[in-house]
């Protein structure tokens, strides 16, 4: 086919243009660090599920800013040295915008130097131990300061005035006990004992003798998630421990597959399926109509990470463009309306959260007993604006 | 004091059934077998199979039993036994063999926790005090269990030729046993009782691709300071069961977990031969 000289000038500049504006609408890439495999790789593919929900969402309704985004997943092995690897490929090679990601906080911890070095914003959307503070790092989850008030506070108003402690022996663990620990004294509760097993201990025998030997009003755990919490909750129940049973570490969907051995625990978060908002209704109805069968119950951990891409889109919309320092400054700034209410990460790099008192019911399902509105997380980083 | 002889009891009833697969495989074989914490997991996965299928969870001690047995014979016939003349290359193999089992219950059940139903539920009142119903079921059963491989070491034919290959193999051999069958059938009933156990302790653990692994340590110390005889296992089990509880009931949990690690260590540095009499 012969193409005259205009044409074949017009079919090249058409070439350009188009290259012009893929260039303009490069996507926005969004680095996701979290635990496929190790200790999280239970939670983790309903994480992955709500992100690509947002983006998805985000993306049918014309992206952020105009640009497209893409959802960059690599798996840190729930561990220190799987996330130096992945935020160094996603931040380095792959040239991220911004991480937004539940991870465990030993993966957080080797992180954060590399986000540093990287400069990209990190929006951590897991529940921790509090208090991690960096110049490039949001957290929209809850630390202990929001989570243990509900359930201690609970409890003193049922009359309790002993509690016995248990954990495993790890930085989670052993953070929300001792954060639990000075709440109950600071309001006038006494703490009757305090035991802890190793992660991976399986044997709570001396335990359960001990806690039954003190004769506590109330018991509170906070385990490692999965087996240790199935362990000893199975032990508590055989042992006859009837005492209002408080578990820091306990999810949603565990509780339910635990079936008749977790009905009355009572448990605190910021999340709950049943949480009855046309917000949160529409994203399970979202959820559902996305991954069919395959769907992994949305939870606390899932659900903040949703949240908190909603979160990078507002606040590069109110900074106008991707740009870290910009970012950074503007995330402190929106609140974004999602399936908990309106999150704002407006204290020290921390947000107000409204916090839920839950019961396992016989059934399987969690009935909110108490909602406290906008629990604030507490001086978390005093240093940092 | 009554709760402290209680858990002490069960405790030793509970490491006496997860162990004495362990010790028969070692006993005969003289390999410590390390897929033995995955033939436990075996019978933990049994077990949900069980209340999966909606059976009396009793059936799940039995059902265990026969696959963790059919396990044992499928790895006996081909991994072990091409490994007879290497006994070190076939402790090797066993460990990766663990690991390979582990994955594939992975695969088949997902790596997330697994709840099955329990036989027995709540407490019942026992000199003046209230104790879990299962863990002295336990204590039953570990006893029937005892004695049950006693008599099959002791009271049939299949057990005076293993107790043959055990004192001597090699005199064995030239007096015409057929060690490599007593082998087969005592690597296969070490993994059945394994699997038994897997499903033993699934009330008071819960069900996850690695839930055997955990077992496996204290197991393994056990079958070092018990020598070949059931009877020095249960001793075994009686005295440093007991001092892991006073240890996690007076020190702390987190000591009691490496107690009988360290005074089985101790108890080797200073007789060699254990809890057993010569």
């Amino acid at each position: 086919m012969k193409i005259s000289k205009p044409v074949r000038g017009l079919m090249a500049s058409a070439l350009m243009l188009g290259a012009a504006q893929s260039m303009a609408a490069d996507p926005i890439r969004i680095g996701v660090p979290v635990g496929l495999s190790g200790a999280n790789s239970v939670v983790a593919p309903s994480v992955v599920q709500s992100s690509q929900l947002a983006v998805d969402e985000i993306n049918a309704k014309g992206g952020i800013l105009g640009r497209k985004v893409e959802l960059e997943v690599a798996d840190d092995g729930s561990g220190a040295a799987g996330a130096q690897k992945a935020f160094d490929s996603l931040i380095f090679q792959k040239k991220v915008n911004v991480l937004i990601s539940m991870e465990t906080s030993a993966a957080r911890n080797a992180g954060l130097p590399i986000v540093s070095r990287g400069k990209v914003p990190f929006i951590y959307t897991s529940f921790y131990e509090g208090r991690s503070c960096n110049p490039y790092l949001y957290v929209n989850a809850w630390v202990p300061d929001q989570q243990v008030a509900p359930i201690v506070d609970y409890f003193m108003k049922q009359k309790a005035k002993s509690f016995f402690l248990v954990g495993s022996d790890y930085a989670f663990g052993r953070g929300m006990l001792d954060f639990t620990k000075k709440y109950i004294q600071s309001k006038g509760g006494k703490v009757v004992g305090e035991e802890y097993l190793p992660m991976d201990g399986t044997d709570w025998t001396a335990v359960i003798s001990k806690l039954k030997a003190a004769k506590p009003d109330a018991l509170i755990t906070s385990t490692a998630g999965g087996a240790p919490n199935v362990t000893l909750t199975k032990q508590l129940r055989a042992a006859g421990v009837t005492i209002p049973y408080g578990n820091l570490a306990v999810d949603e969907g565990t509780a339910k597959a635990m079936g008749g051995d977790a009905e009355g625990i009572f448990i605190s978060g910021s999340y709950l399926t049943n949480i009855d908002s046309p917000k949160n209704k529409e994203f399970l109805a979202a959820m559902q109509k996305k991954f069919g069968n395959d769907l992994k119950t949305p939870n606390d951990l899932s659900v903040p990470q949703y949240e908190g891409v909603y979160a990078y889109k507002a606040a590069v919309e109110k900074a106008g463009s991707t740009d870290a320092d910009k970012v950074i400054k503007a995330l402190a700034e929106v609140a974004v309306e999602g399936p908990r209410g309106t999150i704002k990460m407006n204290k020290q790099r921390h947000a107000p959260l409204t916090m839920y008192l839950g019961q396992v019911q016989k059934d399987g399902s969690v009935k909110i007993l108490e909602t406290f509105k906008d629990v604030d997380p507490g001086a978390q980083c005093p240093n940092l604006k | 004091m009554i709760a402290l002889l209680l858990d002490t009891v069960t405790t030793a009833a509970i490491l006496f059934a997860v162990c004495a697969g362990l010790l028969l495989v070692f006993g005969v074989m003289k390999i410590i077998n390390f897929a033995h914490g995955a033939f436990l997991t075996v019978g933990g996965y049994s077990a949900l199979a069980v209340t999966q299928l909606g059976l009396n969870p009793w059936w799940s001690l039995a059902f265990a039993f026969v696959i963790g047995g059919l396990c044992g014979m499928l790895v006996e016939r081909l991994v072990v036994r091409p490994l007879y003349a290497r006994p070190l290359d076939a402790i090797l193999a066993t460990w990766g063999l663990g690991i390979i089992i582990g994955q594939i219950i992975t695969l088949v059940f997902g790596r997330d926790v697994k709840f099955v139903e329990s036989p027995l539920s709540g407490t019942v009142g026992l000199l003046g005090t209230t104790y879990s119903q299962y863990r002295l079921a336990v204590v039953a059963i570990a006893v029937a269990l005892a004695g049950a491989m006693a008599w099959a070491l002791n009271g049939t034919r299949l057990g005076l030729l293993t107790r043959a290959v055990i004192m001597n193999e090699n005199l064995a051999k030239g007096l015409g046993i057929n060690s490599t069958l007593v082998r087969f059938f005592s690597f296969s009933i070490g993994a059945a009782v394994a699997g038994l156990a897997g499903a033993l302790i699934t009330p008071l653990s819960s069900v996850d691709p690695n839930m055997g692994v955990p077992w496996l340590i204290n197991a393994f110390m056990l079958a070092m300071v018990s020598g070949m005889s059931l009877i020095s296992l249960a001793a075994a089990c009686l005295v440093l069961g007991g001092l892991q509880v006073v240890v996690s009931t007076y020190g702390n949990p987190i000591l009691g977990g490496l107690t009988i690690v360290l005074v089985a260590a101790l108890v080797l540095r200073i007789r060699p031969q254990g809890f057993a009499r010569e």
